[in-house]
């Protein structure tokens, strides 16, 4: 069984009286420990279909279910409690709360659990671990460089251990090192620790990193999208 | 509990925008628990006045005296005991105080030391006023020396006074001042108001014998009231009405009234307070309400991306709304707290204060109130809801794709 599965999903948006349809008639199948970037122009729909998967956005059509929930017909409070159990979403800003050091912020989703706070702090640790900023567990937001901010964010978004990882564009805002490291990162989260991820980008040696590829034009996913990415 | 840190650390954010808008709370609720203190020490006032007294006043106002062949007639009345002569003499410590050369006209009155005296007539006025309690042997003394006086406990600690020493008065009151000068008075003794028997008692006004008020202005003056003990306190206004009517018609009707309904006249001649304090209480709370809820707007604001991102988290709208009203709310607390705590502070220093000291001591039970004090801590929490209501509610109602959008 897929872990996501995107079927005839329609996505439309009202502007006034006008009718802008953004996704048309989507079908995606994404199996479980899969690694797929989703690629296409500004305005072709990418970040949509992701916030759909991720479910902070509900379609007008079609099904979107993420490891077995039609997430579309859940309602607001549970969807809201179901995004923090099964999905990290990465972005391409990082969104850190400035207010909040690495640890705090990456604690931020364990709130919503019943776990102790000791238990907290360790699990947060732990996934400032996996991301190797463990010696940046106190430092704020403005402290770290763009690389760490996304590393920080990836550890936030880890640390719930959800079944699927979706990013907006997470190399988007940072130099071509950084870059290089987050997505190592984001290999080695798939890899050895069997995260599904969708991942949009524009970058081309990005997207390579995917095992595979979808390119959506205008709403629409392109047929011969599925181009297996060299190992 | 687990969200406390959270909420604390989002009010470090802009630390001064929040400092101010705690201030401005403290000083909302800090205006609010002093005039309400004030307004309820006037309501007290009011209502503790002993029921077994009346006052009898010129009908007009008390500005005018009563002739003071008015004592025998009204004494005269059914269900009268006893009537006793107490006029406000309205004297003040000349600047040089205690000393003979202030005898001289153009001292100026002290008016930072101002306190009651009344000129009245001693035995009736002492034997209907039992919650005075003089020592016999000081009573004594006061009835066999005509300058002689009887302060309150209070005005003793205020000035430093005991039996035998002297001081000078002088009344601002023209019919009571003298070519000579002050009235010299010599302490002759200290009373103590039992405040259990009579709660509205003063322990801070000076007694002194009306005749020699009388003699002292050439015996051209007339009473300025007279109280009136009840033999019955359940015929008071039979008796009130039975005083009233001897006088009907003459050049100086009276007004009698209990004491309560005589202290409420008083202090209404001062104007209509409570309508100006609730007037300005009302308009600080409401600007208050309108500066806060800016101030939550702005904050909720320019924090649009990172209540998106909560709610990503899985952080529920009813969660996010929360968090907001957890902001107001502690921002709410600190301020009401400060500010209960600077009105404390000030109606616990005003009895001592100078000048306002003086009349503040004059009123019953005056002091921060629990039920004041409620008052205050419910209007800064039910202000900080309110001026968080709106932000937050717009943050609960938000959807995560278009705060991510707009960002």
């Amino acid at each position: 069984m897929a872990m996501v599965d995107v079927q005839q999903v329609r996505k439309v948006y009202r502007r006034d009286s006008q009718e802008i349809t953004v996704l048309d008639g989507i079908d995606l199948q994404v199996p479980e420990g899969e690694f797929v970037a989703l690629m296409g122009p500004s305005g072709s729909g990418k970040t949509t279909l992701l916030n759909l998967i991720a479910g902070i956005d509900r379609p007008t059509s079609g099904k979107v279910i993420v490891a077995g929930t039609d997430v579309a017909q859940l309602s607001e409070s549970a969807l809201a409690g179901w995004r923090s159990h099964n999905v990290g979403f990465i972005f391409q800003f990082y969104n850190l709360i400035p207010v909040l050091n690495a640890t705090d912020n990456v604690e931020l989703p364990l709130l919503l659990t019943n776990l102790s706070k000791k238990d907290r702090r360790e699990r947060a640790l732990t996934a400032l671990k996996v991301v190797g900023l463990a010696d940046r567990a106190r430092h704020y937001p403005r402290q770290l460089s763009g690389g760490q901010e996304q590393r920080v964010a990836i550890a936030r978004a880890i640390v719930t251990d959800p079944v699927v990882l979706v990013a907006d564009e997470p190399t988007g805002d940072l130099d071509a090192k950084s870059a290089h490291e987050i997505l190592d990162l984001m290999g080695s989260l798939n890899r050895d620790f069997k995260k599904t991820i969708v991942m949009v980008t524009h970058d081309p040696r990005a997207a390579e990193r995917a095992h595979t590829q979808r390119h959506l034009e205008k709403g629409v996913l392109a047929t011969n999208g599925g181009q297996p990415a060299a190992h | 509990m687990k969200f406390i840190p959270f909420v604390l650390k989002h009010l470090r954010r802009n630390w001064v925008r929040t400092t101010s808008t705690i201030l401005a709370m403290a000083v909302c609720i800090f205006l609010f628990c002093t005039l309400r203190t004030f307004l309820r020490a006037m309501d007290d006032a009011r209502e503790l006045g002993n029921v077994t007294r009346l006052v009898t006043r010129h009908r007009v106002s008390l500005v005018y005296n009563v002739p003071l062949s008015y004592e025998g007639r009204i004494g005269q009345v059914p269900g009268v005991k006893r009537v006793a002569n107490s006029t406000w003499f309205g004297g003040s410590l000349p600047v040089k105080k205690e000393s003979q050369d202030t005898k001289g006209p153009g001292d100026a009155p002290d008016f930072s030391k101002f306190f009651t005296n009344l000129a009245v007539e001693a035995e009736p006025y002492f034997a209907m006023h039992p919650e005075l309690k003089i020592p016999e042997d000081e009573m004594q003394a006061f009835r066999q020396d005509q300058r002689g006086c009887i302060i309150g406990r209070g005005l003793a600690k205020q000035f430093g006074w005991k039996a035998g020493d002297t001081f000078f008065l002088e009344s601002f009151i023209p019919p009571y001042r003298r070519r000579e000068g002050a009235f010299e008075f010599i302490v002759k003794g200290v009373y103590d108001a039992d405040l259990v028997r009579e709660p509205a008692a003063d322990n801070s006004v000076m007694y002194f014998h009306y005749k020699y008020l009388y003699e002292g202005t050439g015996q051209r003056i007339a009473a300025g009231t007279y109280v009136v003990e009840l033999e019955d306190p359940t015929k008071a206004a039979t008796v009130a009405r039975a005083v009233d009517e001897l006088f009907d018609n003459s050049d100086a009707e009276t007004k009698t009234e209990t004491e309560a309904a005589f202290r409420a006249d008083f202090l209404s001649m001062i104007g209509n307070l409570a309508l100006l304090f609730n007037s300005i209480g009302m308009a600080v709370i409401f600007t208050i309400l309108l500066v806060t809820a800016n101030t939550m707007s702005m904050a909720v604001r320019e924090r649009r991306t990172e209540i998106a991102v909560l709610k990503t988290l899985g952080f529920s709208s009813g969660q996010v709304m929360g968090l907001i009203l957890a902001e107001a709310l502690t921002i709410g607390v600190l301020g009401g707290g400060l500010g209960l705590g600077l009105s404390a502070l000030l109606i616990n220093a005003l009895p001592s204060a100078p000048g306002i000291g003086t009349m503040v001591r004059g009123f019953p039970n005056f002091g921060l109130h629990w039920q004041v004090t409620s008052l205050g801590v419910s209007i800064a929490l039910l202000l900080a809801l309110a001026a968080g209501f709106l932000p937050a509610l717009g943050a609960y109602r938000s959807r995560i794709v278009d705060m991510l959008r707009q960002a």
